[in-house]
Protein backbone atom coordinates (compact mmCIF):
# COMPACT_ATOMS: atom_id res chain seq x y z
CA UNK A 1 0.00 0.00 0.00
CA UNK A 2 1.22 3.54 -0.89
CA UNK A 3 0.70 4.65 2.68
CA UNK A 4 2.67 2.00 4.25
CA UNK A 5 5.67 2.76 1.75
CA UNK A 6 5.29 6.56 2.86
CA UNK A 7 5.48 6.01 6.31
CA UNK A 8 7.97 4.05 6.22
CA UNK A 9 10.33 5.39 4.53
CA UNK A 10 12.89 8.06 5.82
CA UNK A 11 11.03 11.32 3.86
CA UNK A 12 7.64 10.22 5.07
CA UNK A 13 8.72 10.01 8.65
CA UNK A 14 9.95 13.52 7.99
CA UNK A 15 6.95 14.60 6.49
CA UNK A 16 4.86 13.41 9.53
CA UNK A 17 7.25 15.58 11.61
CA UNK A 18 6.94 18.32 9.99
CA UNK A 19 3.26 17.84 9.27
CA UNK A 20 2.43 17.59 12.54
CA UNK A 21 4.79 20.48 13.82
CA UNK A 22 2.60 22.60 11.21
CA UNK A 23 -0.47 21.77 12.98
CA UNK A 24 1.36 22.56 16.62
CA UNK A 25 2.31 25.63 14.98
CA UNK A 26 -1.24 26.34 14.02
CA UNK A 27 -2.48 25.76 17.29
CA UNK A 28 0.03 27.72 18.97
CA UNK A 29 -1.24 30.66 17.09
CA UNK A 30 -5.00 30.25 18.32
CA UNK A 31 -3.59 29.74 21.56
CA UNK A 32 -1.60 32.47 21.67
CA UNK A 33 -4.58 34.97 20.73
CA UNK A 34 -7.18 33.42 22.86
CA UNK A 35 -4.47 33.87 25.85
CA UNK A 36 -3.79 37.25 25.33
CA UNK A 37 -6.77 38.61 26.37
CA UNK A 38 -5.53 38.25 29.66
CA UNK A 39 -3.48 41.00 29.36
CA UNK A 40 -7.24 43.60 28.53
CA UNK A 41 -8.80 42.11 31.60
CA UNK A 42 -9.48 38.75 34.08
CA UNK A 43 -13.18 39.71 32.38
CA UNK A 44 -12.44 39.66 29.10
CA UNK A 45 -10.33 36.24 29.29
CA UNK A 46 -12.95 34.57 31.15
CA UNK A 47 -15.33 35.54 28.68
CA UNK A 48 -13.19 34.12 25.76
CA UNK A 49 -12.59 30.77 28.38
CA UNK A 50 -16.15 30.66 28.69
CA UNK A 51 -17.36 30.92 24.91
CA UNK A 52 -15.05 28.42 24.12
CA UNK A 53 -16.38 25.85 26.42
CA UNK A 54 -19.63 27.34 25.72
CA UNK A 55 -19.00 24.29 22.99
CA UNK A 56 -18.11 21.37 24.27
CA UNK A 57 -18.25 19.17 21.09
CA UNK A 58 -16.28 21.56 19.31
CA UNK A 59 -13.41 21.27 22.52
CA UNK A 60 -13.57 17.78 22.76
CA UNK A 61 -13.13 17.00 18.97
CA UNK A 62 -10.07 19.81 18.87
CA UNK A 63 -8.54 18.38 22.20
CA UNK A 64 -8.77 14.85 20.76
CA UNK A 65 -7.36 15.81 17.51
CA UNK A 66 -4.70 17.78 19.28
CA UNK A 67 -3.57 14.78 21.20
CA UNK A 68 -3.47 12.81 18.40
CA UNK A 69 -1.09 15.45 16.57
CA UNK A 70 1.02 15.66 19.71
CA UNK A 71 1.48 11.98 19.84
CA UNK A 72 2.30 11.80 16.30
CA UNK A 73 5.34 14.26 17.10
CA UNK A 74 6.30 12.87 20.00
CA UNK A 75 6.22 9.23 18.92
CA UNK A 76 7.60 9.74 15.12
CA UNK A 77 10.31 12.35 16.72
CA UNK A 78 11.24 9.90 19.77
CA UNK A 79 11.99 6.85 17.03
CA UNK A 80 13.92 8.87 14.53
CA UNK A 81 16.11 10.50 17.16
CA UNK A 82 16.83 6.78 18.90
CA UNK A 83 17.20 5.19 14.84
CA UNK A 84 19.60 8.00 14.29
CA UNK A 85 21.79 7.88 17.62
CA UNK A 86 22.18 3.82 16.61
CA UNK A 87 23.44 5.57 13.27
CA UNK A 88 25.75 7.82 14.69
CA UNK A 89 26.52 7.58 17.97
CA UNK A 90 30.27 8.66 18.93
CA UNK A 91 31.84 7.80 15.30
CA UNK A 92 34.87 10.10 15.12
CA UNK A 93 37.12 10.56 18.08
CA UNK A 94 37.51 14.32 17.03
CA UNK A 95 34.13 15.38 15.74
CA UNK A 96 33.73 19.01 14.45
CA UNK A 97 30.55 20.77 13.46
CA UNK A 98 31.16 23.28 10.72
CA UNK A 99 27.83 25.03 10.76
CA UNK A 100 27.20 27.37 13.19
CA UNK A 101 23.95 28.21 15.38
CA UNK A 102 23.68 24.29 15.45
CA UNK A 103 22.56 24.71 18.83
CA UNK A 104 18.60 24.28 18.00
CA UNK A 105 19.29 21.59 15.74
CA UNK A 106 21.28 19.75 17.90
CA UNK A 107 19.18 19.75 21.32
CA UNK A 108 15.24 18.93 18.96
CA UNK A 109 15.13 15.76 20.95
CA UNK A 110 15.93 17.45 24.13
CA UNK A 111 13.84 20.94 23.58
CA UNK A 112 10.56 18.72 22.62
CA UNK A 113 11.16 16.27 26.02
CA UNK A 114 11.56 19.02 28.50
CA UNK A 115 8.20 20.44 26.31
CA UNK A 116 6.54 17.20 27.25
CA UNK A 117 6.66 17.79 30.76
CA UNK A 118 5.69 21.17 30.47
CA UNK A 119 2.82 19.92 28.88
CA UNK A 120 1.44 17.51 31.44
CA UNK A 121 2.26 19.80 34.40
CA UNK A 122 0.53 22.56 32.17
CA UNK A 123 -2.60 20.03 31.16
CA UNK A 124 -2.83 18.98 34.77
CA UNK A 125 -2.82 22.76 36.10
CA UNK A 126 -5.23 24.31 34.16
CA UNK A 127 -7.47 21.84 31.71
CA UNK A 128 -8.60 19.38 34.87
CA UNK A 129 -8.46 21.93 37.57
CA UNK A 130 -11.02 21.86 39.51
CA UNK A 131 -14.32 22.82 38.04
CA UNK A 132 -15.45 25.32 41.06
CA UNK A 133 -12.87 27.68 40.42
CA UNK A 134 -13.31 30.16 37.48
CA UNK A 135 -10.47 29.78 35.27
CA UNK A 136 -9.07 33.47 34.96
CA UNK A 137 -8.62 33.00 39.29
CA UNK A 138 -6.62 29.37 38.85
CA UNK A 139 -4.34 31.26 36.36
CA UNK A 140 -3.76 34.25 38.44
CA UNK A 141 -3.31 32.05 41.15
CA UNK A 142 -0.93 29.14 40.17
CA UNK A 143 1.47 31.87 38.25
CA UNK A 144 1.56 33.75 41.43
CA UNK A 145 3.90 31.34 42.08
CA UNK A 146 7.39 32.47 41.51
CA UNK A 147 8.66 28.69 40.74
CA UNK A 148 5.57 27.97 38.81
CA UNK A 149 5.80 30.83 37.06
CA UNK A 150 9.53 30.43 36.37
CA UNK A 151 8.72 26.91 35.00
CA UNK A 152 6.69 28.41 32.47
CA UNK A 153 9.06 30.77 31.48
CA UNK A 154 11.40 27.73 30.81
CA UNK A 155 9.18 25.74 29.22
CA UNK A 156 8.74 28.84 26.75
CA UNK A 157 12.63 29.22 26.67
CA UNK A 158 12.29 25.75 25.38
CA UNK A 159 9.59 26.28 22.89
CA UNK A 160 11.28 29.06 20.99
CA UNK A 161 14.56 27.23 20.70
CA UNK A 162 12.65 24.30 19.65
CA UNK A 163 10.71 26.51 16.92
CA UNK A 164 14.22 28.30 16.23
CA UNK A 165 15.30 25.34 14.06
CA UNK A 166 11.51 23.32 13.93
CA UNK A 167 9.85 26.36 11.93
CA UNK A 168 12.64 26.46 8.95
CA UNK A 169 13.06 22.49 9.28
CA UNK A 170 9.41 22.23 8.47
CA UNK A 171 9.42 24.50 5.37
CA UNK A 172 12.55 22.82 4.13
CA UNK A 173 10.76 19.30 4.27
CA UNK A 174 7.84 20.60 2.87
CA UNK A 175 10.23 21.43 -0.19
CA UNK A 176 9.98 25.11 0.42
CA UNK A 177 13.43 26.33 -0.72
CA UNK A 178 13.97 29.14 -2.95
CA UNK A 179 16.57 31.94 -3.01
CA UNK A 180 13.93 34.72 -3.21
CA UNK A 181 12.01 33.69 -0.35
CA UNK A 182 14.56 32.06 1.81
CA UNK A 183 15.99 35.37 3.51
CA UNK A 184 12.31 36.23 4.48
CA UNK A 185 12.18 32.44 6.18
CA UNK A 186 15.25 32.98 7.74
CA UNK A 187 14.02 36.02 9.53
CA UNK A 188 10.58 34.49 10.22
CA UNK A 189 12.12 31.51 12.10
CA UNK A 190 13.18 33.96 14.81
CA UNK A 191 10.58 36.55 14.43
CA UNK A 192 7.39 33.96 15.44
CA UNK A 193 9.35 31.71 18.05
CA UNK A 194 10.20 35.44 19.99
CA UNK A 195 6.35 36.73 19.17
CA UNK A 196 5.42 33.21 21.12
CA UNK A 197 8.32 33.52 23.61
CA UNK A 198 6.89 37.31 24.06
CA UNK A 199 3.20 36.70 24.75
CA UNK A 200 3.53 33.11 25.91
CA UNK A 201 6.21 34.37 28.83
CA UNK A 202 4.91 37.75 29.04
CA UNK A 203 1.64 36.21 30.72
CA UNK A 204 3.78 34.39 33.63
CA UNK A 205 5.89 37.17 34.00
CA UNK A 206 2.67 39.16 34.31
CA UNK A 207 1.79 37.47 37.48
CA UNK A 208 4.75 36.48 38.78
CA UNK A 209 6.10 39.77 39.48
CA UNK A 210 2.55 40.93 40.23
CA UNK A 211 1.53 43.07 37.57
CA UNK A 212 -1.43 41.68 37.17
CA UNK A 213 -2.18 41.25 41.09
CA UNK A 214 -5.71 43.00 40.42
CA UNK A 215 -6.14 42.20 36.27
CA UNK B 1 59.78 26.95 -0.47
CA UNK B 2 58.41 27.05 3.41
CA UNK B 3 57.81 23.15 5.06
CA UNK B 4 56.35 22.54 8.45
CA UNK B 5 56.45 19.49 10.66
CA UNK B 6 53.69 17.70 11.63
CA UNK B 7 52.15 15.26 14.03
CA UNK B 8 49.92 12.52 12.30
CA UNK B 9 47.14 10.78 14.45
CA UNK B 10 45.86 8.34 11.44
CA UNK B 11 43.58 5.68 12.06
CA UNK B 12 44.95 2.16 11.41
CA UNK B 13 43.13 -0.99 11.19
CA UNK B 14 44.15 -4.43 9.14
CA UNK B 15 40.67 -4.77 7.80
CA UNK B 16 36.80 -4.68 8.53
CA UNK B 17 36.88 -7.57 11.09
CA UNK B 18 40.35 -6.45 12.71
CA UNK B 19 40.09 -3.78 15.81
CA UNK B 20 41.27 -0.56 14.63
CA UNK B 21 42.83 2.32 16.49
CA UNK B 22 45.15 5.28 16.33
CA UNK B 23 49.29 5.44 15.61
CA UNK B 24 51.03 8.39 15.63
CA UNK B 25 53.75 9.72 13.48
CA UNK B 26 55.83 12.42 13.76
CA UNK B 27 56.49 13.90 9.58
CA UNK B 28 59.02 16.38 9.43
CA UNK B 29 60.15 18.53 6.41
CA UNK B 30 56.66 18.67 4.52
CA UNK B 31 56.34 21.48 1.66
CA UNK B 32 53.52 24.12 1.74
CA UNK B 33 53.04 23.30 -1.81
CA UNK B 34 52.41 19.57 -1.40
CA UNK B 35 48.21 18.27 -1.20
CA UNK B 36 47.66 16.53 1.75
CA UNK B 37 47.34 13.24 -0.53
CA UNK B 38 51.18 14.06 -1.15
CA UNK B 39 51.93 14.46 2.10
CA UNK B 40 50.69 11.13 2.97
CA UNK B 41 52.23 9.70 -0.13
CA UNK B 42 55.60 11.16 1.96
CA UNK B 43 54.53 9.36 4.66
CA UNK B 44 53.90 5.92 3.34
CA UNK B 45 57.35 6.36 1.67
CA UNK B 46 58.94 6.68 5.06
CA UNK B 47 56.77 3.87 6.19
CA UNK B 48 58.48 1.50 3.81
CA UNK B 49 61.54 1.95 3.98
CA UNK B 50 61.23 1.59 7.77
CA UNK B 51 59.72 -1.73 6.26
CA UNK B 52 56.00 -1.01 7.80
CA UNK B 53 52.82 -1.43 6.53
CA UNK B 54 51.96 2.06 4.68
CA UNK B 55 48.67 3.77 5.21
CA UNK B 56 45.92 2.69 2.72
CA UNK B 57 44.12 5.44 1.03
CA UNK B 58 41.54 6.37 -1.76
CA UNK B 59 42.64 8.38 -4.54
CA UNK B 60 42.43 8.56 -8.03
CA UNK B 61 42.15 11.90 -10.22
CA UNK B 62 44.32 14.16 -7.50
CA UNK B 63 42.49 17.16 -9.01
CA UNK B 64 39.18 16.95 -7.51
CA UNK B 65 36.95 15.31 -10.06
CA UNK B 66 37.09 11.81 -9.45
CA UNK B 67 35.36 11.45 -5.82
CA UNK B 68 37.73 9.04 -4.48
CA UNK B 69 39.47 11.06 -2.17
CA UNK B 70 38.77 11.61 1.52
CA UNK B 71 39.23 11.50 5.11
CA UNK B 72 38.12 13.36 8.27
CA UNK B 73 40.27 15.65 9.34
CA UNK B 74 40.57 16.91 12.90
CA UNK B 75 36.37 16.08 12.87
CA UNK B 76 35.61 17.66 9.65
CA UNK B 77 35.37 15.43 6.14
CA UNK B 78 37.39 16.77 3.42
CA UNK B 79 39.26 19.25 6.28
CA UNK B 80 39.36 22.38 6.90
CA UNK B 81 39.13 24.09 4.03
CA UNK B 82 35.98 24.88 1.88
CA UNK B 83 35.06 23.46 -0.84
CA UNK B 84 38.01 21.23 -1.67
CA UNK B 85 38.33 17.47 -2.20
CA UNK B 86 40.88 16.16 0.24
CA UNK B 87 43.47 15.77 -2.68
CA UNK B 88 43.34 19.36 -3.51
CA UNK B 89 44.00 21.01 0.42
CA UNK B 90 47.04 22.07 0.50
CA UNK B 91 49.55 22.01 3.17
CA UNK B 92 49.71 25.74 3.28
CA UNK B 93 46.52 26.03 5.23
CA UNK B 94 48.32 23.52 8.10
CA UNK B 95 51.07 25.11 10.56
CA UNK B 96 54.08 23.82 11.87
CA UNK B 97 53.73 21.75 15.21
CA UNK B 98 50.16 20.76 14.73
CA UNK B 99 48.92 17.96 15.51
CA UNK B 100 46.50 16.45 12.96
CA UNK B 101 43.75 13.28 13.57
CA UNK B 102 42.82 11.96 9.94
CA UNK B 103 40.20 9.04 10.27
CA UNK B 104 38.17 7.44 7.60
CA UNK B 105 34.81 8.13 6.66
CA UNK B 106 32.44 6.35 8.70
CA UNK B 107 28.61 5.45 8.24
CA UNK B 108 26.97 2.27 9.32
CA UNK B 109 26.68 1.72 5.42
CA UNK B 110 30.44 2.11 4.85
CA UNK B 111 32.60 -0.90 5.90
CA UNK B 112 35.95 -0.15 6.48
CA UNK B 113 38.30 -1.89 3.80
CA UNK B 114 41.56 -0.83 5.47
CA UNK B 115 43.11 2.63 7.58
CA UNK B 116 41.41 5.36 5.95
CA UNK B 117 39.90 3.10 2.50
CA UNK B 118 36.18 2.54 3.43
CA UNK B 119 33.86 0.78 1.12
CA UNK B 120 31.13 3.13 -0.18
CA UNK B 121 29.33 0.92 -2.80
CA UNK B 122 25.99 1.79 -1.29
CA UNK B 123 26.43 5.30 -3.35
CA UNK B 124 26.57 2.67 -6.32
CA UNK B 125 23.51 0.71 -5.71
CA UNK B 126 21.34 3.91 -5.04
CA UNK B 127 22.49 5.20 -8.47
CA UNK B 128 22.16 1.60 -9.72
CA UNK B 129 18.13 1.47 -8.38
CA UNK B 130 16.90 4.83 -10.76
CA UNK B 131 19.94 7.20 -10.90
CA UNK B 132 20.27 6.98 -15.08
CA UNK B 133 18.08 7.39 -18.05
CA UNK B 134 17.40 4.76 -20.38
CA UNK B 135 17.83 5.36 -23.83
CA UNK B 136 17.66 3.14 -26.70
CA UNK B 137 20.55 3.72 -29.31
CA UNK B 138 20.87 4.99 -32.07
CA UNK B 139 22.61 8.18 -34.03
CA UNK B 140 23.69 10.56 -32.05
CA UNK B 141 20.74 13.39 -31.60
CA UNK B 142 21.81 16.46 -33.01
CA UNK B 143 22.77 19.70 -30.73
CA UNK B 144 19.99 21.99 -29.59
CA UNK B 145 16.70 19.23 -30.92
CA UNK B 146 15.81 18.91 -27.17
CA UNK B 147 15.39 22.80 -25.73
CA UNK B 148 16.04 23.48 -22.31
CA UNK B 149 15.32 26.63 -20.73
CA UNK B 150 19.12 28.23 -19.48
CA UNK B 151 17.98 28.17 -15.77
CA UNK B 152 16.93 24.55 -15.34
CA UNK B 153 19.94 23.71 -17.51
CA UNK B 154 22.10 25.69 -14.67
CA UNK B 155 20.38 24.05 -11.93
CA UNK B 156 20.66 20.82 -13.21
CA UNK B 157 24.39 21.36 -13.89
CA UNK B 158 24.92 22.56 -10.28
CA UNK B 159 23.16 19.07 -9.06
CA UNK B 160 25.21 16.80 -11.59
CA UNK B 161 28.55 18.54 -9.84
CA UNK B 162 28.05 15.60 -7.29
CA UNK B 163 31.08 13.75 -7.44
CA UNK B 164 29.99 11.18 -4.94
CA UNK B 165 32.76 11.05 -2.67
CA UNK B 166 30.39 10.61 -0.01
CA UNK B 167 31.50 13.11 2.88
CA UNK B 168 28.00 14.70 3.35
CA UNK B 169 26.92 10.85 4.86
CA UNK B 170 30.56 10.84 6.58
CA UNK B 171 29.69 14.86 8.31
CA UNK B 172 25.77 14.05 8.90
CA UNK B 173 25.35 14.06 12.35
CA UNK B 174 22.67 11.12 11.67
CA UNK B 175 25.16 9.23 8.59
CA UNK B 176 22.37 10.13 6.28
CA UNK B 177 22.97 10.05 2.60
CA UNK B 178 20.44 12.55 1.52
CA UNK B 179 22.42 15.08 -0.48
CA UNK B 180 24.30 12.81 -2.09
CA UNK B 181 21.04 11.40 -3.23
CA UNK B 182 18.85 14.32 -3.91
CA UNK B 183 21.46 15.48 -6.08
CA UNK B 184 21.22 12.90 -8.35
CA UNK B 185 17.60 12.60 -8.73
CA UNK B 186 17.68 16.83 -8.94
CA UNK B 187 20.30 16.50 -11.82
CA UNK B 188 17.63 14.41 -13.84
CA UNK B 189 14.32 15.49 -12.84
CA UNK B 190 15.44 19.38 -13.97
CA UNK B 191 16.05 18.30 -17.48
CA UNK B 192 13.66 17.18 -20.24
CA UNK B 193 15.23 13.73 -21.10
CA UNK B 194 14.50 12.88 -17.08
CA UNK B 195 10.94 13.32 -16.97
CA UNK B 196 9.82 9.45 -18.29
CA UNK B 197 11.14 7.67 -15.34
CA UNK B 198 10.63 10.43 -13.25
CA UNK B 199 8.90 9.69 -11.03
CA UNK B 200 10.02 5.47 -10.25
CA UNK B 201 13.36 7.31 -9.99
CA UNK B 202 12.34 9.14 -6.91
CA UNK B 203 10.96 5.99 -5.41
CA UNK B 204 13.38 3.23 -6.28
CA UNK B 205 16.26 6.01 -5.16
CA UNK B 206 15.36 6.76 -1.69
CA UNK B 207 13.97 3.35 -1.38
CA UNK B 208 17.42 2.12 -2.01
CA UNK B 209 18.90 4.12 0.44
CA UNK B 210 16.78 3.38 3.03
CA UNK B 211 17.64 -0.18 2.38
CA UNK B 212 21.18 0.35 2.76
CA UNK B 213 21.00 1.67 6.60
CA UNK B 214 21.62 5.50 6.36
CA UNK B 215 20.63 7.32 8.75
CA UNK B 216 17.58 10.04 8.65
CA UNK B 217 17.93 13.45 7.81
CA UNK B 218 17.31 16.36 10.70
CA UNK B 219 18.06 19.24 8.34
CA UNK B 220 21.02 19.33 10.49
CA UNK B 221 22.75 21.56 7.15
CA UNK B 222 26.65 19.87 7.76
CA UNK B 223 26.67 18.38 4.46
CA UNK B 224 26.35 21.15 2.45
CA UNK B 225 29.10 22.96 4.81
CA UNK B 226 31.54 20.19 3.63
CA UNK B 227 30.34 19.19 0.43
CA UNK B 228 33.62 19.99 -2.07
CA UNK B 229 31.01 20.64 -4.77
CA UNK B 230 29.22 23.01 -3.06
CA UNK B 231 25.72 21.26 -3.23
CA UNK B 232 22.80 23.15 -1.76
CA UNK B 233 20.43 21.38 0.60
CA UNK B 234 18.07 23.11 -1.76
CA UNK B 235 17.95 19.98 -3.81
CA UNK B 236 16.72 17.66 -0.24
CA UNK B 237 13.61 20.15 -0.67
CA UNK B 238 13.31 19.25 -3.95
CA UNK B 239 13.82 15.73 -3.68
CA UNK B 240 11.20 15.72 -0.74
CA UNK B 241 8.75 16.95 -3.38
CA UNK B 242 9.81 14.51 -5.92
CA UNK B 243 9.48 12.06 -3.52
CA UNK B 244 6.02 12.91 -2.32
CA UNK B 245 4.47 13.71 -5.42
CA UNK B 246 6.02 10.50 -6.93
CA UNK B 247 4.40 8.18 -4.08
CA UNK B 248 1.13 9.88 -4.24
CA UNK B 249 0.17 9.57 -7.94
CA UNK B 250 2.27 5.98 -8.39
CA UNK B 251 2.92 2.67 -7.35
C1 LIG C 1 4.50 22.43 21.25
C2 LIG C 1 4.57 22.63 20.02
C3 LIG C 1 5.58 22.00 19.11
C4 LIG C 1 5.85 22.43 17.84
C5 LIG C 1 5.17 23.59 17.17
C6 LIG C 1 6.89 21.59 17.28
C7 LIG C 1 7.41 21.73 16.01
C8 LIG C 1 8.41 20.95 15.48
C9 LIG C 1 8.91 21.03 14.13
C10 LIG C 1 8.38 21.96 13.05
C11 LIG C 1 9.90 20.11 13.99
C12 LIG C 1 10.77 19.87 12.75
C13 LIG C 1 10.23 18.84 11.80
C14 LIG C 1 11.23 18.57 10.69
O1 LIG C 1 12.42 18.33 11.00
O2 LIG C 1 10.84 18.63 9.53
C15 LIG C 1 10.02 19.44 15.24
C16 LIG C 1 10.89 18.43 15.49
C17 LIG C 1 10.88 17.70 16.64
N1 LIG C 1 10.07 17.90 17.74
FE1 LIG C 1 8.67 19.29 17.97
N2 LIG C 1 7.23 20.67 18.20
C18 LIG C 1 6.45 20.87 19.33
C19 LIG C 1 6.45 20.13 20.48
C20 LIG C 1 7.22 19.05 20.67
C21 LIG C 1 7.11 18.22 21.83
C22 LIG C 1 6.15 18.38 23.00
C23 LIG C 1 8.04 17.27 21.67
C24 LIG C 1 8.23 16.19 22.70
C25 LIG C 1 8.87 15.12 22.57
C26 LIG C 1 8.75 17.51 20.40
C27 LIG C 1 9.80 16.77 19.90
C28 LIG C 1 10.39 16.94 18.67
C29 LIG C 1 11.43 16.11 18.15
C30 LIG C 1 12.08 14.93 18.85
C31 LIG C 1 11.73 16.58 16.86
C32 LIG C 1 12.68 15.95 15.88
C33 LIG C 1 13.96 16.64 15.81
C34 LIG C 1 14.84 15.92 14.86
O3 LIG C 1 14.30 15.27 13.93
O4 LIG C 1 16.04 16.03 15.07
N3 LIG C 1 8.20 18.60 19.82
N4 LIG C 1 9.10 19.96 16.14
S1 LIG D 1 26.76 15.84 -2.39
FE1 LIG D 1 28.85 16.71 -2.13
S2 LIG D 1 29.67 15.63 -0.33
FE2 LIG D 1 27.91 14.43 -1.03
S3 LIG D 1 28.74 12.89 -2.42
FE3 LIG D 1 28.16 14.65 -3.71
S4 LIG D 1 30.04 15.88 -3.86
FE4 LIG D 1 30.38 14.47 -2.13
S1 LIG E 1 41.40 11.97 -5.94
FE1 LIG E 1 39.80 12.46 -7.38
S2 LIG E 1 38.63 13.88 -6.24
FE2 LIG E 1 40.34 13.58 -4.92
Amino acid sequence: MWFVRFLVSSIGKKFIMAASGLLLFLFLCTHVAGNATIFMSSKVFQSYADELHSHPLIVLVFSLGLLGVFLAHIFVGLYLFYQNRAVSNSRYAVCTRVVKYSFASETMPYTGLFLLVFLVVHVFGFTFSPKTVLISVTVQQLLSNFFYALFYILGFVALTIHLSHGFWSMLQTFGFNHPRYNFLISRLTIVIPLFFFLVFAGIAFYFMTGLGASY
Amino acid sequence: MTSINLTLKIWRQPNNDALGGFETYLLDGIHTDMSFLEMLDVLNEKLTKEGKDPVAFDHDCREGICGMCGAVVDGVAHGPEKEVTLCQLHMRHFHSGDTLVIEPFRSRAYPIKKDLLVDRSALDRIIQAGGYVSVNTGGTPDGNSIPIPSQQAELAMDAAACIGCGACVASCPNGAAMLFTSAKISQLALLPQGQVERKNRALAMVEQMDKEGFGNCTNAKECEAVCPKGISIRNIARMNKEFFKAILTEG
